[in-house]
């Protein structure tokens, strides 16, 4: 009866020291994630201006006129107009208006 | 039973081990009861860490979510000179990656500090490449810099922060209460090896970050803005401009360029002047643009209709010993075309049928003289003086855009009164403000200030300004599709050398709005000292033109009128 007793008592105590110790281990492990998190929140952020600038409407601007060979459209080349809700001819086209180009200007050459 | 020897042996052992125990106790008592509150601190200061936590200043984004300006963490480098071996060779191997002479990097590492910044709020490569060399006496902390992804874009109105990260112009400065990270001290439990220890580490939870405001700027408007506007600034050799976009129904500001632009990233080496919002902040003479105003005013009491006949004296009006000129010299004309020709005899007699009081009146209705109670800082009142200042020449000098100071937001507020019907709405640049978790803290609704005309008034009006734009001075600021209402501006300086009205020194000006039936846009162009030819029809009409065309096309805006197939091609 009283090895019983003993070992019961044994195990509580190791169970509590077992649980202290599991706790601590946790603990560190869960600082090394918030570690990790800081750096791949710095790594986010770094690629959030690394996107806006890349994004820019003037480099966007320049890359299209420079690499592309793209252009302003002419004045008046672009008419928004207007169309009827009910008879929408091209599914594609968004709802209420249409974009016409009427005029397709010879691409500059590079 | 033991013998005495060995029971009075076992009695010392037990009155040795008995004052042992006293001692230990004593002891115990000594560290435990009267040394406890000493003790206590100091093992509080070595397990403890007391960290002042900053949260990261809140972003600015455009009205469709784009980021305008954030903060990110970045490496700055210290040197601790009493570490060092040889600060020559630190300094040497450091240079390359700081990007500052090795001599200025030796002389820091020399002085006798503990603590040196070699470096501050550098690129976050360059903090990966000093990790990699490992130097001793060299450490990196990180610190939060401000970022504005998009260059000079919309430099004047987001303005910047310093190198403390508070800000000190524009947007950045008015919401600094709002775009401030939280400013909180922790206490963290830290293990022999000075990592943060659980539970108490986990429980701290960090500074929250600044609120992040949505602006009413579209980044696609804004850029062609700019890119017009320093393009006409350039080609016409102008000293600088402004344009503003508005919508007029709510005063939301879409636009606000002004050129010379600066980069809020590399402010430093600038001048304030470069940082400037001329837009709200300088005011001049706006010359014929104010009398839409004036022609306003004078519909809205019945002075003038459309038809109303008023005679142009051929081109000269003399008035208190002075001539006020006509560039096209006209006899009868209508009300109606006085504003098309733009008629500066024509708008002096009108103001004269008004009368000092009314027209004063009318100028403080529609704003001039008080802000516009914009969210930016920095904004002036102009200049309008009482009647009871005004000189005898004052009333037709007024009439005719002269004696009153302006800013070219009180104009493009004023203009857009007209085109939405005659309300007066405060403009605006956030239209939200969220907190670190999203969560709306505040919205701009759009506020009208007052009625300063009727409807019926405005619609005149706008038939009357339309007619400047096709058959008017204003033929350039046409938009092909579109119905166009708006008026040019030609002021004359006072050159500060003579003290009078120069006439090289002009500032040319166009103010209007379109679609003229259901207005989309209300925008200002100023072209400040042009050289060459600086009438506003020329300088300024044209760019009202681009830009409009080009804005109406990415905002999907129908035509309202035919469009007259002229291109190569279609064109017979």
């Amino acid at each position: 009866m009283k090895a019983v007793a003993f070992a019961a008592v044994t195990s509580l105590v190791l169970l509590f020291v077992w649980e202290r110790v599991d706790i601590v281990r946790i603990g560190y492990h869960i600082e090394r994630l918030k570690a990790q998190k800081v750096l791949l929140e710095r790594e986010r952020d770094e690629l959030r201006v690394k996107l806006s600038g890349l994004t820019a409407p003037e480099r966007i601007a320049r890359l299209a006129s420079d690499k592309l060979g793209m252009m302003q459209p002419e004045k008046g080349q672009v008419v928004v107009i207007n169309i009827e809700p009910e008879a929408p001819a091209n599914p594609v086209v968004a709802e209420g208006e249409v974009r016409i180009a009427k005029n397709i200007v010879t691409r500059r050459a590079r | 039973m033991a013998s005495t020897p060995f029971r009075s042996r076992r009695i010392v052992v037990a009155c040795g081990l008995v004052v042992a125990f006293m001692l230990v106790i004593a002891r115990l008592v000594n560290l435990q009861v009267m040394q406890s509150a000493a003790l206590t601190v100091k093992a509080d200061r070595q397990h403890q860490k007391n960290v002042m936590l900053e949260g990261a200043r809140g972003t600015i984004y455009d009205r469709n979510s784009k980021v305008l300006a954030m903060n990110m963490d970045v490496p700055s480098v210290f040197g601790v000179p009493a570490s060092l071996g040889n600060p020559g060779v630190t300094a040497r191997n450091l240079s390359p990656i700081l990007h500052v002479k090795a001599t200025e990097l030796e002389k820091k590492l020399k002085q006798e500090k503990h603590f040196v910044w070699l470096a501050r709020k550098l690129e976050p490569e360059q903090g990966r490449r000093l990790e990699r060399l490992a130097l001793d006496g060299v450490g990196v902390v990180m610190e939060g810099r401000r970022f504005y992804p998009k260059g000079p874009l919309l430099s004047h109105v987001l303005g910047f922060a310093g190198m403390d990260d508070r800000g000190l112009e524009g947007v950045e400065l008015r919401y600094e209460q709002y775009l401030r990270g939280e400013k909180r001290a922790v206490v963290l439990q830290r293990d022999a090896l000075g990592r943060a220890v659980f539970p108490k580490g986990l429980n701290e939870e960090g500074a929250a970050g600044g609120h992040s405001l949505t602006l009413t700027v579209d980044e696609v408007i804004q850029y062609i803005a700019e890119k017009e506007l320093d393009e006409a600034v350039s080609r016409s050799n102008a000293k600088s401009g402004t344009i503003i976009v508005m919508d007029p129904k709510t005063g939301a500001v879409l636009a606000m360029a002004v050129s010379p632009r600066f980069d809020p990233n590399t402010v430093g080496a600038l001048a304030p002047d470069r940082w400037r919002n001329r837009a709200l902040t300088d005011t001049y003479e706006p010359g014929s643009t104010m009398k839409t105003v004036i022609a306003a005013a004078a519909l809205e009491e019945k002075v003038m209709t459309p038809g109303s006949m008023i005679y142009g004296e051929n081109g000269q009006f003399s008035i208190a010993n002075t001539v006020i000129h006509d560039h096209e010299k006209t006899g009868w004309m209508t009300f109606s075309q006085m504003i098309q020709k733009s008629s500066n005899i024509g708008a002096a007699k009108v103001g004269m049928a008004l009368g000092e009081w009314r027209v004063f009146d009318y100028l403080k209705d529609f704003g001039f003289g008080d802000k516009t109670g914009i969210d930016l800082p920095g904004e002036t009142v102009g200049l309008l003086r009482g009647p009871r200042q005004w000189g005898k020449r004052s009333l037709a000098s007024i009439s005719m855009g002269q004696e009153v100071g302006v800013t070219p937001l009180q104009m493009v507020t004023a203009v857009s009164a007209i085109a939405n019907g005659g309300v007066l709405m405060k403009p605006f640049v956030v239209s939200e403000i969220r907190n670190a978790k999203g969560q709306l803290v505040a919205q701009t609704m759009p506020q009208a200030k007052r009625r300063v005309i009727s409807a019926d008034t405005a619609r005149t009006l706008t038939t009357l300004l339309e007619g400047v734009v096709t058959s008017g001075t204003g033929g350039k600021a046409g938009i092909p599709g579109f119905r166009v209402a708006g008026k040019t501006g030609t002021a004359q300086k006072v050159d500060p050398r003579t003290g009078a009205y120069s006439s090289t020194l002009l500032v040319g000006s166009f103010l209007g709005y379109v679609p003229a039936e259901d207005p989309r846009l209300a925008m200002i162009v100023v072209i400040d000292e042009p050289r060459g030819e600086g009438w506003g029809g020329v300088v300024a009409a044209p760019v009202f033109r681009r830009v409009g065309e080009q804005v109406l096309n990415y905002l999907g805006v129908a035509v309202d009128e035919p469009v007259k197939l002229a291109m190569a091609g279609l064109e017979s």
